[in-house]
């Protein structure tokens, strides 16, 4: 058993739930106290010593049905088909198994370990079989779904089906002695517990093969995520790059507050430090400095949501929704040709509707020609005014024009009235200033111009920015 | 301490408190290993109950600590009472006369003084708040610390020393270890992520909202005075209620109340015309309240639709 917990959690390890060596022996503390025997308990103790955030739990009970018990339940599962087709409920069922073991008593018939397992229905005897036959086949081998024949079949060797097969046959003659109608339902038990058993390796192959693939899956792996551009994610790492990106906001959030909290701490202020210490007869027990008045820092981001980089933006509008709960004073805004402010909506919807919202919603024509220059003509009539020395400005977007004129004109205005502009591209550096992109023209007129391919440097940049 | 799962689970049930096998399980691990739980889930499925109805079933003291932003050392742990302190060395003048008076020195004076040093920082001058008291309790104590996510990453940090250890280090006393390791439970509404370092240190349970049987069982045994087709019909309801786009979900305690209103209305069944405006004590919220209505109004008619189903297959049996 223990070898089967640290292998359920490299299991649940792969799967990105974290699960360190101190929750791993409190797992094996938790199982030596509560048993084995119930399957809900073992359950429950896993879950409560490994799994510590909510957002684990499906995935955990997922791993979990995989990884313990499906041989058991299936056993359970054919058992109760097979005494439905005989027609019999709970109680006629249990009388009809002690007839038979009268009826082989009688008879002076010695039965194989595997009969009598399967026969006299004992579930726990039955699935250790089954493993054990599972484990000489070297079943944990399988990689394809075009094997599962090969190796069912070589499990049903290592089992003695075809000696259990000549075994069921002996039997049904030896007792064809008993009424009829005992005898036709002997006779349907028989060959029904057969087929059952063809099932159950079958279906053990296939579970086998289910858990391989969970775990190659994982092997391939999503432990450089950090490090992938944005531009080539799969759905699945889609999802997990927006549980990152949560994470990475929440980390931010708790180094600002540190930040904040320590800059806050300015001189020593001699007048309250007396009045405080009054209480104390003038003896100064207590410090009191006087607090640093900070300038609320001010952003605007400007988003692009146009095709070519929809992958993107989808992360740096969570990042900016991030931002937006950091700060009190963030304007965001997303522009494909049109550009259209977003703030009241993220400050309403939650992360996922709100960017729903910005995405496919009404406020712009997402499924436009990126254009740039216009994006900044109309960011200028209409917001400019909102600019001052203390704004922060933060543009998103790879400056692929479509040969439109740029208007980098608009961008050195906001620059000589903003803080600093800065700029993050999606793409390659390598690539800036090639075909459509107008990157060389912008730079100028922007305090910082960075790359941002990947979450990594997403991270190195805002981290950055909030140093600032 | 509790002997098994099964029995968490029916020494909590004494306490009127209906637990499945996770809980129970969870209570029996943290007793056992003596580690701290820490339960998360949404507002009002009895988080901080669970903490007070353990302390009940062990007939053990409960300690509670609230947290909130800012809140820090010296109101989790302990004060050192600096006026008081002074206040007595002032009243004692004379008597501290006396003992350094006759010091051929000043050298022998600071000796004598610091002779008598324990007197000047003892555990008199000690203000001890929850988690002082719960590590110096003299009988094994629950301690809660409710709504963990309220309070700042730091006071996390602090916590774990006297989670994994159970001691504390106080400047003036040196350290201190805790006679009985209490059971200790934190919750969380989530408010933000809590660090893996704390988790590490935990056993974790998530409560959800319970489902229709089990909320039932709720309702049963809190409001006893409540017809078997209302309580049905309250949890039903409130079971749908929970599914819609709210505000604000009503939680156990909001159904608990419901029932007993209605009870207290003599109201039979869901159709009643008072219905419609004791609503009000489930949902805290104008448009809350709007969109339940309709439902409501569904419910019922999904309801007279089967009753007279029902009537009308009497009738074709006559």
């Amino acid at each position: 058993m223990d070898a089967k917990v640290v292998e359920f959690t490299t299991l649940l390890r792969r799967n990105g739930v974290r699960v360190s060596l101190s929750e791993t022996m409190d797992a094996f503390r938790a199982l030596d106290l509560v048993g084995l025997g119930d399957r809900e308990t073992v359950r429950a103790a896993l879950r409560a010593t490994a799994v510590k955030r909510a957002v684990d739990v499906p995935t955990f009970d997922r791993l979990f049905d995989l990884f313990f018990s499906g041989l058991t339940d299936a056993i359970r599962d054919a058992t109760a088909a097979t005494q439905s087709a005989l027609e019999l409920d709970d109680e006629n069922f249990e009388q009809f198994l002690a007839d038979l073991e009268r009826a082989l008593e009688e008879q002076g018939l010695e039965l194989s370990e595997l009969a009598r397992a399967l026969l006299r229905v004992d579930p726990g005897r039955l699935e250790r079989l089954l493993r054990e036959a599972a484990r000489q086949a070297r079943v944990d081998q399988i990689e394809h779904g075009f094997q599962e024949g090969r190796f069912s079949h070589a499990m049903a060797e290592r089992l003695g089906l075809g000696e259990l097969g000549a075994e069921l046959d002996r039997l049904r003659r030896d007792l064809s002695g008993a009424a009829p109608d005992v005898a036709r339902r002997l006779d349907e038990y028989l060959s029904r517990r057969l087929r059952d058993l063809q099932d159950l390796i079958k279906s053990a192959v296939r579970q086998e093969l289910d858990r391989q693939d969970v775990q190659r899956q994982d092997r391939q792996g999503l432990q450089n995520l950090a490090e992938k551009s944005f531009f080539y994610l799969t759905e699945e790492e889609v999802r997990r790059m927006e549980e990152a990106v949560t994470k990475l906001a929440q980390r931010l959030r708790n180094v600002v507050a540190i930040r904040r909290r320590r800059a806050k701490r300015g001189r020593f202020d001699s007048s309250a430090t007396l009045r405080h210490n009054l209480q104390y007869g003038g003896v100064p027990f207590r410090i009191v400095f006087d607090h640093k008045r900070r300038d609320k820092p001010q952003v605007m981001v400007l988003c692009d949501v146009s095709d070519s980089v929809r992958n993107v933006s989808r992360f740096m509008l969570q990042f900016v929704y991030a931002l937006q709960d950091l700060y009190s004073k963030v304007r965001s805004f997303i522009f494909v040709a049109d550009i259209g402010e977003v703030t009241q909506l993220f400050a309403e919807y939650d992360a996922s509707q709100a960017l729903e919202e910005a995405l496919h919603g009404n406020l712009i024509n997402v499924y436009a020609h990126s254009d740039f220059g216009r994006a900044f003509r109309g960011f200028h009539r209409d917001h400019l005014a909102a600019v001052n020395k203390r704004t922060t400005v933060i543009i998103l977007g790879d400056a692929r024009n479509n040969y439109n004129l740029p208007h980098e004109w608009v961008l050195k205005d906001v620059q000589q009235r903003a803080k600093q502009v800065i700029w993050l591209n999606p793409e390659n550096r390598m690539t800036w200033g090639f075909g459509d992109s107008e990157m060389d023209r912008y730079a100028p007129y922007c305090t910082v111009v960075e790359e941002c391919r990947n979450l990594a440097q997403l991270y190195r940049v805002i981290d950055r920015l909030v140093t600032v | 301490m509790f002997e098994s799962i099964d029995d968490v689970i029916t020494r909590l049930e004494g306490q009127n408190y209906i637990a499945g096998r996770g809980i129970g399980a969870v209570v029996y691990l943290a007793s056992k290993l003596e580690k701290p739980i820490l339960v998360e889930g949404p507002a009002g499925v009895g988080k901080t109950e669970l903490a007070k109805v353990v302390a009940a079933a062990l007939g053990r003291e409960l300690i509670r600590l609230q947290c909130y932003e800012g809140l820090d050392e010296a109101k989790a742990l302990y004060e050192w009472e600096y006026a008081k302190q002074l206040l007595y060395t002032q009243i004692l003048r004379d008597k501290i006369g006396e003992v350094v008076g006759e010091a051929p020195s000043l050298r022998d004076a600071v000796q004598r003084i610091a002779h008598e040093d324990d007197v000047f920082f003892s555990d008199q001058f000690l203000l001890p708040r929850p988690l002082l008291r719960a590590i110096t309790s003299p009988a094994p104590c629950v301690l809660l610390i409710d709504e963990i996510d309220k309070s700042d990453a730091e006071f996390e940090a602090f916590l774990l020393e006297i989670l994994s250890d159970f001691q504390v280090s106080v400047p003036e006393l040196g350290t201190l270890q805790a006679r009985h390791r209490p059971i200790v439970v934190l919750t969380s509404n989530n408010a933000r992520e809590m660090s893996d370092a704390l988790k590490r240190r935990c056993l974790h349970l998530y409560v959800d909202f319970p489902d229709k049987a089990h909320e039932l069982e709720i309702v049963r045994l809190k409001v006893p005075g409540a017809s078997e087709r209302l309580a049905g019909e309250v949890v039903s309801v409130i079971q749908r209620i929970r599914k819609l786009d709210l505000k604000k979900v009503p939680s156990i305690s909001e159904t608990i109340d419901w029932a007993r209103a209605l009870t207290l209305l003599n109201v039979e069944s869901l159709e009643d015309e008072l219905v419609q405006d004791t609503l009000s004590v489930v949902l805290k919220y104008e448009g809350d309240i709007r969109k339940a209505q309709h439902e409501l109004k569904e419910h019922l008619e999904l309801q007279r639709a089967k009753l007279k189903r029902a009537s009308a297959d009497k009738d074709v049996l006559h």
